[in-house]
């Protein structure tokens, strides 16, 4: 086994929510040595995601979105809007790697920590910066989470039933998309780093990722000149390809035909070899144009199944199809177990539970849940006194000072 | 930006056995920054030519708008790696590259003779990514899947769709799309790590678990608090977060706690913000169904596009729904030259989406996807020094 890919790689991490915290948890689970910097005033959203009564004692360090999206980081609290907090920040700033901020465009000027500062500061730092819009351009400064990067990105466009209304993906989708993207341009900027020496800037806009994540539409845009149909679970050329009810409550099986022996072989496992004859379904085009009577067979056969046996026949078949996995099923999944996709997160406040594992899965230097997620302020010592070097009366008057402190203020996000 | 002469990932080489869009995203943005990508198509065409639309609805494997896009910057040559012949060759290029992308069937890879193991006695240093919907190993690592069937078992189509109706596979190839930019990202850690400590890697991507990583606070909620919030909530999650239609469109809500006083005045409500009823995030809630009706009764009025531009200068979260045409119209993305025509010598000129992110120091390249076998020549013979008449026996063959 060899360290971890990202070994040595130190990052502070201004993101907040769920976009940049992504980001930085995989560069966490690689490794790198991810310090998430938050204030009494100004701490990460997802703590307040607690879902416990306020009176629990230190909720805010329970939060399950929090801790899963921050596991493998180290925290500390410092106020960058205090002149002591950022001429600290710069100080870290000079013996670190990267620096990755997803606050609105103007928020690092207002700070003081512009890439022109933080690179005088440091010269081989890389900064990234996960504007919703960009850090140019008319609606730089319009607020857009994760949800509206969707809406402006064009996919919500694309994705609906059959006749009706534009949908959101049940997640913010713009979140995680922004954060890959992000993690993955900070690899680039490594690479190029160690040619040059220099570090440098980078700039994932949330919106515009999204839209290269259809890209094929707008070139077929700019061949058609049409926006095409929601159309539902429906493909433009496959059929039977949809989203089926089984047997039991709010259970779906998912199913693709991509050839003619992938139906025929699906007409076998619902006991009606004789369909893949009929001239209505015994073709690509003739199934494509009998979608509405083929997808009433299916259903008619899905009906009666038990979701996951119906799965497992149909893939012995060679037919693509899975189930629709809901939340508690993805957590119970036996496939995912058996890769050891989950592992046991030990947390001095939140407890002891599972949660899901690094899922870049690196041969030579598996990744895991190293550390559970920092309890606010857990690390100050570590920051202050070693990286820092201060001094315990120092440290201490930087608190009184509310440069740094101990204890977050509840009353910011509520 | 960038703001100087840029260098380039150009000694980063990348070879590309794939055959869906998750690897020909990955290998996409390896090439657009710069890096080497080489794309091995077999002999009839890389499988994602296949699909439309075409100009002019004339189908022709030279102007796919799938292809047209996830081609960009490599360069093609054909190979059947089915063969011994190609096998060969194939070892060839590995000493080359830091890079292997593919997503055949697990174990499909060994019985070429290029498994892991194998490619790691060419290359010391070589990062292997395999991409499937399920994994290396496991019980359903044979498993075949398309992006339906794969969003599926991932988790996040249960959570798509309106609660009276099936669960809703979103728009596009995004099962694909998150692998794939999964996969480029481990993959460039991976050969950044290569690169600097001679660490060879197998990367192994499965489809189901980056989309399971990626379940918002269902996931930790179920796992943490065994509480399931997890049901399909369509398009209306509170009056807060949601799709709410508009006189003119669809209208996008993501009300934070801090931009509701933000919210209120920019809809023209700013008696909502100490209203009782709804003064902070914990009464939003209990009230939610008087907020919305609220809401819905405002959104119905307006004009869309008018109100993203009053509110998102007035700092409230809202956001209209993009059509493709309202994205080639964005001034927000005209303004920051966001989309480029490109030419293609047999599609033409078309638009494409320009940088999905912007660095300083090294450059993101328009270009065109390649012809099929466009780089044989230049690489079997220029490169690898194979004569004319080689490639002649090649084709004969069917290798090429």
């Amino acid at each position: 086994m060899f360290r971890l890919p990202l070994h040595g790689i130190r990052v502070l991490d201004l993101t907040m929510a769920w976009a940049g915290p992504y980001a930085t948890r995989l560069l966490a689970d690689m490794g790198a040595e991810v310090i998430k910097i938050e204030a009494a005033d100004n701490w990460d959203l997802l703590r307040a995601f607690t879902g416990q009564p306020p009176s629990v004692e230190r909720v805010w360090d329970k939060s399950p979105y929090f801790n899963h999206v921050n596991r493998n980081k180290y925290g500390c609290a410092l106020d960058l809007s205090k002149t002591r907090g950022r001429d600290l920040f710069l100080r870290l700033a000079a013996m670190s790697d990267v620096v990755i901020e997803n606050f609105r465009a103007e928020v690092m000027e207002n700070l003081g920590l512009t890439f022109d500062v933080l690179r005088a500061a440091n010269d081989q730092l890389i900064v990234i910066s996960m504007p919703g819009h960009g850090q140019s351009g008319p609606e730089r400064d319009f607020v857009a989470y994760g949800t509206n990067a969707e809406q402006l990105s064009g996919l919500c466009s694309l994705t609906g039933y059959a006749g009706g209304p534009p949908q959101k993906t049940g997640i913010s989708y713009g979140d995680p998309v922004a954060g890959i993207a992000a993690a993955g341009a900070i690899a680039l900027a490594l690479w190029e780093r160690r040619r040059s020496g220099r570090g440098q800037y980078v700039e994932v806009a949330q919106r515009e990722i999204l839209t290269n994540l259809i890209g094929e539409h707008v070139l077929a845009y700019a061949m058609t000149g049409r926006q095409p149909d929601r159309r539902g679970n429906r493909h433009s050329s496959m059929s039977p390809h949809g989203c089926y009810p089984c047997s039991g409550d709010d259970r779906w099986l998912t199913i693709a035909c991509e050839t003619d022996a992938q139906f025929a072989a699906l007409c076998q496992v619902i006991g009606q070899p004789e369909l893949a004859g009929q001239e209505r379904f015994a073709d690509v085009v003739a199934r494509y144009r009998h979608q509405d009577d083929l997808d009433a067979v299916i259903a008619a056969w899905t009906g009666a199944q038990d979701r996951d046996g119906a799965a497992d026949a149909l893939q012995t078949a060679g037919v693509p199809a899975a189930p629709v996995l809901s939340v508690p099923d993805v957590l119970a999944d036996e496939h995912l177990r058996a890769r050891g996709f989950f592992e046991l997160v030990s947390h001095p406040v939140a407890g002891v539970w599972e949660m899901e594992g690094p899922h870049w899965r690196m041969s030579e230097s598996p990744g895991h849940v190293r550390l559970p997620a920092p309890a606010f302020a857990e690390h100050n010592d570590y920051v202050f006194r070693e990286l820092l070097g201060l001094s315990a009366d120092e440290v201490a008057a930087l608190e009184a000072e509310g440069v740094t402190g101990r204890v977050l203020n509840p009353a910011a996000h509520e | 930006m960038p703001s100087q002469a840029a260098s380039s990932l150009s000694d980063l080489r990348v070879l590309d056995i794939s055959d869906g869009v998750a690897g020909a995203w990955c290998t996409k943005l390896f090439a657009d920054y710069g890096a080497g990508v080489i794309v091995l198509e077999p002999p009839a065409g890389h499988p994602l030519r296949r699909h439309g639309p075409f100009p002019g609805d004339a189908p022709d494997p030279e102007t796919g708008a799938l292809w047209l896009y996830l081609g960009t910057n490599k360069r093609s040559v054909t190979l059947d790696a089915g063969t011994t012949t190609g096998q060969n060759l194939f070892r060839r290029m590995v000493e080359e590259a830091n890079v292997i992308v593919e997503s055949f069937a697990p174990g499909r890879m060994a019985e070429l003779g290029l498994g892991f193991p194998a490619l790691r006695a060419i290359k010391r240093r070589i990062v292997l990514v395999s991409i499937t919907p399920f994994g290396q190993t496991g019980p359903r690592a044979g498993w075949r899947a398309t992006n339906l069937t794969s969003f599926a078992s991932g988790g996040q189509m249960s959570l798509t769709g309106e609660p009276d109706r099936e669960p809703l596979v979103n728009g596009g190839y995004q099962a694909e799309y998150q692998a794939g930019l999964q996969a480029f990202a481990a993959a460039a850690t991976a050969a950044f790590n290569a690169d600097a400590l001679e660490v060879p890697q197998h990367v192994d991507i499965a489809a189901q678990e980056c989309m399971a990583s990626a379940l918002e606070l269902y996931l930790p909620w179920w796992a943490y608090l065994k509480r399931d919030i997890s049901r399909r909530r369509g398009n209306v999650l509170s009056a807060m977060v949601g799709l709410f239609p508009a006189a003119d469109g669809h209208i996008g809500l993501h009300i934070m706690p801090r931009n509701w006083p933000w919210f209120a005045r920019a809809i023209g409500r700013p008696d909502l913000i100490d209203d009782p009823r709804f003064k902070d995030n914990f009464s939003r809630l209990q009230n939610n169904d008087e907020l919305e009706a609220i809401v819905y009764g405002w959104a119905g009025s307006q004009d869309a596009k008018e109100l993203y531009r009053t509110a998102g200068a007035a700092r409230a979260p809202v956001a209209f729904v993009h059509s493709i045409g309202d994205l080639l119209e964005s001034e927000q993305l005209q303004a920051r030259q966001y989309f480029r025509e490109v030419e293609h010598p047999a599609a033409g000129t078309l638009t494409y989406p320009g940088p999905p992110f912007r660095m300083s120091e090294v450059e993101w390249k328009e270009g065109r996807a390649p012809l099929c076998g466009e780089h044989n020549e230049a690489l079997y013979c220029d490169e690898m020094g194979l004569s004319r008449g080689d490639l002649a026996r090649l084709r004969a063959a069917g290798v090429i």
